[in-house]
């Protein structure tokens, strides 16, 4: 009888999650590549997703980028709900292999630019007052001198001058002219298939750092910062942090099949790649992973943010504690995350879905090769989501199975955005799905609890405020944000900071680091709204 | 006949010599084994003991049938000859045993080849052949003589886990073991072809009860302790799992992944100990070094840990490590 009362219990708490983009309008399938094979590795690896306010009126539009065979897509968020496709009016008329998209006002006027990757050359999407966007990525130097496969991105204001810098991944050297076909290598082959080739066998490429030089113009600073020093890695998702809160933004990026990198920031327009010896380059086995996309939260409450990874089949999902001042501890099993072993993770995040003040897990999955679907196997091309609630004290429970149909649903998902786009208190997540509608995952009936959104606006600091770190008190704990951009798996969250705040019925102080060191601290908040906080001018 | 012809297509020299020998040679190349024969024979009627006529027309004459004339040249060239000539005479005599199915002729021969060129594509073609047909030979006269035996369920089972067929791999280990209950190993190997067939929970419960019945038949197998102690450790059982690990070390004292598993479990100066351990046993253990640097790290042994990261560092692993990673997930035990 306790048993059946436990049950019951667990099944009222349990959250229902739906997929709701068809109503909201965002019907579009975005195209990548073949849907039954792939005969090159860049049919697999994108794309990425957005959810920016473009047009300052408070809602989270969408924003979906797209492989060849398409151009990448924008909706309008109408504020009841639903979205309007402005993707030509807004200026989005190209085609290509894009890859990953990343959000950050560089030019500080007030409006979210947008940077995408692509196979190919890149786009910086300047945002003109909320109408339209324009591709600048020419005039401000951010071409490159050939074909380049650039995956993840993050604005950073990594040497704290108020202007937001540029990092952009780079996957590997991608020529289909030389790429061997499908099976004609030992790299060409999975579990006795012919698949696709690489990345293993195909041949690396080096990170870039530009420099946001002001007036508009960037400037490779790639070998002087010595972020182009590390040349063996597949570079896929990009992380950043002040990882060991020296008020300086790190860089964290999840490797293919090599070492995951960190480059520590030293303050002096430098870096310094330390992942391994910090711990985040490798499995607890000294194994290199297969990593996609990354995430970062303080998911124990102990102040530091933590590091999460998702990786190939047959391989654990990762996540290394930080253990204080960025060294970090591969906690997965301990943690109740080392179960899920047949998937194969891309985008991923930290949200509080259920608002009680620790942030639960939810990462997307779908194997790269297609092919897997002819084996028979438990692993498959199209897969459900995994949703983990944390049940602080440093564990998360797989709640999967009973979040109802949007997370049981199965598509080959990458990109992964998180935000609010009801400003209601409950995250939704926007996925792109590989030639198929994206999808809105939104929770059926609204957390009980109560809830706080922070929009930072910086004025010494950059404008949105990305590197800000946040620590919010309420009901007697302290949780901490930070301003991100980029993350997840090639994809854009939104960029104000939610916070479940439990029964607290009001925040009693929020600190805000703004980038550069100035600190800055409201009290007495109420609860449950979107509460701006503009940078003070210093005394 | 056509298969010897092909089986010399590709092989290459470049030297330098007399008009009717470049020509000889040039043919060989093109496999126009006859012409060149006739070629080369006429050269070496000019040129008495030209070793590239010798040599080449040998092979002309393998290449078409001739092994047993050609045979006499091929090895008194690889056995005295030099340089690329003497490579191919090798090649040329091996791929001749080979065609005559005379295995205890070419083993010697190719291991010879491998040894003064043991990054040649067409000496370890030749090698991979030989052990491929030696096999095939050994697994033809099995199923034909014994075809009833557990021994054939245990073979078939692992061609199929190779192929990647683990649920039949299984289902052929469960054959042999309930025509020879009392076999070492096949436990074992159906326990790892259960964890490989499915990643579901259920699979690890499955695959524990294997490897227990494994110890069961041999209490002394230190891998099979030590994949109970590994889905114990998954199922975060840690305090039975550690009792594994340490019975895991016990059993082979020289089994450094044992000592790392139960490194995970301890802390402080007993991790580090077992680490250490396990770096003396397997200094180029990836896995014993990286957890040993982060056990200094860990507490406070920054040049210790460094020291560590340096030799891992080196260790990095080259390409040809992935085929290692896939023989160890075909079962194979720790030497």
């Amino acid at each position: 009888m306790r048993a059946l009362a436990a049950l019951v219990f667990s099944v009222v708490l349990a959250a229902q999650f739906e997929n709701t983009s068809r109503r909201a309008g965002l019907i579009h399938s975005i195209p990548n590549g073949g849907v039954d094979s792939k005969r090159f590795i860049i049919e697999t690896t994108g794309s990425g997703a957005a959810f920016i306010d473009y047009d300052n009126d408070g809602f989270l539009d969408v924003f979906l980028v797209s492989g060849g065979g398409g151009t990448s897509r924008l909706y309008h968020n109408n504020g009841k709900g639903a979205f309007d496709e402005v993707t030509a009016q807004a200026g989005f008329t190209r085609d290509g292999w894009g890859q990953g998209v990343c959000a950050g006002d560089f030019d500080n006027d007030g409006f979210t630019d947008l940077f995408v990757t692509y196979w190919g050359r890149n786009a910086l999407y300047r945002n003109r007052a909320g109408k339209f966007f324009e591709d600048i990525a020419a005039r401000s130097g951010l071409t490159q001198n050939r074909i380049r496969y650039n995956t993840g991105c993050a604005f950073l204001d990594y040497d704290n001058d108020g202007r937001l810098d540029l990092f952009v991944a780079n996957y590997l050297k991608f020529d289909p002219a030389t790429t061997p076909k499908p099976g004609e290598n030992p790299y060409c082959w999975y579990r006795n298939i012919p698949v696709n080739c690489g990345p293993r066998g195909l041949p690396f490429d080096r990170n870039i750092l530009y420099r946001n030089e002001g007036a508009g113009v960037f400037r490779d600073v790639s070998e002087e910062s010595r972020i182009a020093k590390p040349s063996q890695h597949y570079a896929l998702g990009v992380l950043t942090g002040d990882f060991n809160d020296d008020g300086f933004t790190d860089i964290y990026v999840a490797c293919d099949q090599t070492p995951s990198l960190l480059y520590m920031n030293r303050g002096d327009g430098t870096f310094s790649e330390e992942a391994l010896l910090r711990g985040v380059a490798l499995d607890e086995n000294g194994k290199a992973l297969s990593g996609m996309g990354a995430a970062s939260a303080d998911y124990d409450g102990d102040g530091w943010p933590d590091i999460f990874r998702t990786n190939f089949s047959d391989e654990r999902e990762t996540l290394y504690r930080n253990l204080a001042k960025g060294e970090f501890e591969d906690v997965t099993r301990g943690a109740g995350l080392s179960r899920n072993t047949r998937f194969v993770g891309w985008g991923c995040g930290f949200f509080d879905f259920d608002n009680d003040g620790w942030q639960d897990l939810l990462l997307v999955n779908g194997h790269a090769f297609p092919e897997v679907e002819k084996l028979k196997l438990d692993i498959r091309y199209k897969d459900r989501a995994i949703l983990y609630r944390n049940t602080a004290g440093g564990k998360f429970d797989d709640v999967s199975d009973a979040s109802g149909p949007g997370i049981l649903e199965r598509h080959s998902a990458r990109g992964a955005a998180f935000g609010d786009i009801h400003n209601d208190g409950s995250v939704e997540v926007l996925i792109n799905n590989q030639n198929e509608p994206p999808t809105l995952l939104e929770r059926a009936g609204k957390p009980r609890n109560n809830w706080i959104i922070l929009k930072l606006t910086g004025s010494r600091a950059n404008r949105g405020a990305i590197g800000a770190r946040v620590k919010v008190t309420a009901g007697g704990r302290t949780q901490t944000g930070e301003v991100r951009s980029g993350g997840s798996y090639l994809s854009q969250s939104d960029l104000r900071l939610h916070f479940g705040l439990g029964s607290a019925p009001k925040v009693d102080e929020v600190e805000v680091r703004w980038p550069g060191g100035a600190t800055q601290i409201v009290r007495n908040l109420r609860p449950n709204r979107v509460t701006a906080i503009t940078e003070t001018a210093r005394p | 006949m056509r298969a010897i012809s092909r089986a010399f297509t590709g092989l290459t020299a470049v030297c330098a010599f007399g008009q009717d020998v470049g020509t000889g040679v040039e043919q060989f190349h093109k496999g126009q084994y006859a012409a060149a024969r006739q070629t080369l024979e006429r050269a070496l009627k000019d040129s008495p003991g030209d070793a590239h006529s010798t040599t080449f027309l040998a092979l002309s004459r393998a290449a078409t049938g001739g092994c047993k004339e050609a045979a006499p040249a091929l090895a008194a060239q690889f056995n005295s000859g030099a340089g690329d000539l003497r490579r191919l005479a090798g090649v040329g005599l091996a791929q001749c045993h080979l065609a005559g199915s005379r295995f205890d002729e070419a083993y010697p021969v190719i291991q010879k080849l491998e040894e003064q060129n043991p990054a040649d594509a067409d000496v370890l073609y030749l090698s991979a052949k030989l052990h491929m047909r030696a096999w095939n030979g050994a697994v033809y006269r099995m199923f034909q003589k014994t075809p009833a035996s557990y021994r054939v369920n245990q073979l078939s089972a692992e061609i199929l886990e190779i192929q990647g067929k683990y649920a039949e791999a299984a289902a052929e280990y469960r054959k042999a073991i309930s025509k020879n209950p009392a076999a070492v190993n096949l436990h074992y190997r159906l326990g790892r072809a259960l964890l490989m067939e499915s990643h579901a929970p259920e699979a690890l419960d499955a695959a524990r009860k294997e490897f227990e019945a494994e110890l069961a038949l041999n209490p002394s197998d230190a891998a099979a302790e030590y994949q109970v102690g590994q889905i114990l450790a998954a199922k975060e059982n840690d305090t039975e799992a550690a009792v594994h690990f340490a019975r895991a070390s016990e059993l082979a004292p020289d089994f450094p992944e044992a000592l790392v598993a139960l490194s995970k479990l301890r802390a402080g100066d007993e991790a580090v100990a077992l680490l250490e351990r396990a770096v003396r046993l397997q200094p180029a253990n990836e896995a014993a070094r990286y957890s040993l640097m982060l056990a200094y790290r860990k507490a406070g042994r920054a040049a210790d840990a460094l020291r560590q990261k340096e030799e891992l560092d080196k260790l990095q692993k080259p390409p040809e490590g992935e085929f290692t990673e896939f023989l160890k997930k075909l079962g194979e035990k720790p030497k």
